[in-house]
């Protein structure tokens, strides 16, 4: 019999009950007073957040080890809580003035974190896949959610159609790994590969590298990247900072645990091919992230880029990597999540801003939206002593420490080229007059609120980086 | 050569020959049709695996749901069956070297895979043993699926239902 332990499950079970709660107090409220849900979302997810710590520490399995608890989960939990609250304190205007059902929106955010902190968690390839269905099937909603607008269907169609296809890549790979093994339990298959070195089948590696390619695709690694740029210009602007937030780490949460941590005696055989991805991932990124018009599709390419950079800490691998891996997706939360706050700040209904020209005369006219947003792009850029720098700094070092000197000169140089098109958005909004005339500012209180945090958040890590450095190592040092 | 031999490699030429026509055909409907053959196929491979509830489960879902379904969609649908415009193949030759390299990726695993051969295989119902495990060892598997169900409805209620303008 298996073992029935509920609290490996609890964060996620808060999360879910939450959802679920959202949706039926939904019925009741009337159209004016729905603003109440989002509070009532907001105090289940610090609920939630206490709980993780609370648990901080703890090591328990449960259902026959098909989902683990231990810091690497709760660390994860954190960073998918602290996006999903800030992205819900962001878009409690937004999706009053699109006329987005609020119950439903705010619903589909709870359960699309329900299902990341399941893969954060997962040790099992089925449990696994699960999770990230529902994640995946709750974010494709909500990038189609704004059913005025034909971009924001037409993305959330192009999401969906790239997303399965994905799945059947991750299925294949997961189904081709159970025939190897004999099981679904990562414990087991790494046992399998431990005690029978180099007896592998081949399909065993290929297996293997389809899940790679499943979790390329999801990450937007460069290949497999042509969704992200119309997916993440078309989705209503705060689920755009939730998916490069929060679903990119979910999936490198799954991939530090899957690949990188339970199927290491594998990596041989994709150290190459990953490589190769991270290179041109940044690379390309960066140098399409130049040519933008838009600044909502500069920020795509650029966490294109960005995930090319995250990309190094796993060729890197466990002993180096893991620290700087989970250290960069913590600062890289608050930056990007930041950017495209601003960017949901100027939007209008029908048209949202996106040139570089809207942001013109920024700076002066909203004093505070223009530092924020300096401070984000300088971040996003790497100059100290912002977060964004210590986060590059930790990932780079692991490279050339572990003797990746190719990779990390490749990636400062990806890393200069970067600063052209984010000093562009600074350039407009300090040395250029107009067009932002005319544009309605939002007066949204709470989503100034959010900026304001993703920029203290900004700030904090840059500064003071000891605290979050240690929590991640202990998070990693976790995974058994 | 056996009969069962024989009816075997009789289903995986349906099963294969069927999902040519889905890939090549240029009409969408012959398409659609032709992958009845693809999925009866595949139940009767699941059938000589011993696997008779996986096999009635196909019938069941794909057969008679997703099949039907597919087919609904592309009857349904205004000014499909204009050739023309419907199943064109586009960018042949990269196509053409992405799935050379695959076959030949594929063909080398088969090739080199020192397969084990089953020494008997028992056809004994599967069901109470599925059942079993899904409410031992893949109890929470079985939960969340029902989580992943709910999503998705919530999700076809939000997408679908009709905007009331006031």
């Amino acid at each position: 019999m298996t073992d029935v332990n509920l609290v490996p499950l609890l964060p996620a079970t808060q999360v879910l009950l939450t959802a679920l709660v959202v949706l039926l107090l939904d019925l009741f409220y009337q159209e004016g007073e729905k603003g109440l849900l989002a509070w009532v979302s907001l105090l289940g997810l610090a609920l939630c957040a206490g709980e993780t710590l609370f648990l901080w520490g703890s090591q328990e399995s449960a259902f026959g080890d098909a989902v683990m608890l231990d810091n690497f989960a709760l660390f994860f939990t954190q960073i998918f809580l602290g996006a999903a609250a800030l992205t819900i304190l962001s878009s409690v205007h937004y999706i009053r003035q699109a006329e987005i059902h609020e119950g439903e929106f705010y619903a589909l955010v709870l359960f699309a974190t329900t299902g990341m902190i399941l893969m954060a968690a997962a040790k099992d390839l089925i449990v696994f896949f699960l999770a990230l269905e529902t994640m995946s099937i709750a974010v494709y909603i909500l990038t189609g959610i704004w059913r005025a607008s034909g971009r924001s269907s037409e993305a959330a169609m192009k999401y969906f159609l790239m997303g399965a296809f994905a799945t059947g890549f991750l299925l294949y790979g997961i189904a081709l790994i159970y025939g190897a093994t004999g099981s679904t339990h990562l414990n087991e298959i790494s046992n399998y590969l431990i005690e029978s070195p180099e007896d592998w089948p081949p399909y065993l590696i290929g297996g293997a590298l389809l899940l790679l390619v499943g979790f390329a695709f999801k990450v937007g690694a460069v290949p497999f990247h042509f969704w992200v740029p119309d997916v993440y210009e078309g989705a209503p602007t705060p689920v755009t900072g939730f998916m490069s937030v929060a679903v990119k780490a979910a999936a490198f949460a799954a991939w530090a645990r899957i690949l990188m941590h339970q199927l290491a005696p594998l990596d041989s055989d994709w150290a190459f091919p990953l490589w190769v991805l991270a290179i041109i991932t940044m690379t390309l990124g960066n140098l399409l992230a130049i040519s933008q018009a838009s600044v909502k599709r500069m920020l795509a390419y650029s966490s294109i880029a960005h995930a090319g950079y995250l990309l190094v800490a796993l060729v890197v691998g466990e002993e180096w990597g893991g620290l700087p891996l989970l250290f960069y997706l913590l600062t890289y939360a608050f930056m990007a999540f930041g950017a495209f706050a601003v960017i949901t700040a100027l939007a209008e209904t029908e048209q949202s801003p996106e040139d570089y020209r809207d942001f013109s005369g920024l700076g002066f006219k909203h004093p505070f939206l223009g530092m924020a947003m300096t401070l984000f792009m300088l971040s996003l850029a790497g100059f100290p002593p912002l977060a964004g720098f210590a986060g590059k700094f930790y990932v780079f070092r692991s490279a050339v420490l572990s003797g990746h000197l190719a990779l990390a000169i490749i990636g400062v140089l990806n890393s200069l080229l970067s600063v052209i098109y984010y000093l562009r958005v600074i350039v407009a909004m300090y040395m250029e007059e107009g067009g932002a005339e005319g544009k309605s500012f939002r007066q949204a209180p709470y989503l100034y609120i959010a900026i304001g945090l993703a920029a203290l958040g900004t700030l904090y890590l840059g500064i003071l980086p000891a605290r979050a450095l240690e929590w991640s190592r202990v998070a990693f040092l976790s995974l058994d | 050569m056996t009969v069962s031999t024989a009816v075997f490699y009789l289903v995986a030429a349906i099963t294969i020959g069927s999902a040519m026509i889905v890939a090549f055909s240029r009409n969408i409907i012959y398409s659609a049709f032709s992958l009845l053959g693809t999925f009866a196929g595949v139940a009767g491979i699941y059938i000589f695996l011993g696997a008779d509830f996986v096999a009635a489960v196909q019938v069941l879902i794909y057969v008679g749901g997703i099949l039907v379904l597919v087919l609904f969609a592309v009857m349904l649908t205004h000014r499909i069956t204009d050739v023309e415009i419907t199943n064109r193949a586009a960018g042949r030759i990269p196509a053409l070297i992405v799935v050379g390299v695959l076959v030949y990726l594929l063909a080398q695993t088969v090739r080199e895979t020192p397969w084990a051969k089953a020494k008997e295989i028992v056809y004994a119902a599967t069901t109470a043993k599925i059942g079993d495990l899904f409410l031992d060892t893949y109890l929470l598997p079985f939960e969340l699926a029902s989580l992943v169900l709910l999503a998705a409805l919530i999700g076809a209620v939000v997408i679908s239902r009709k905007e009331i303008k006031e």
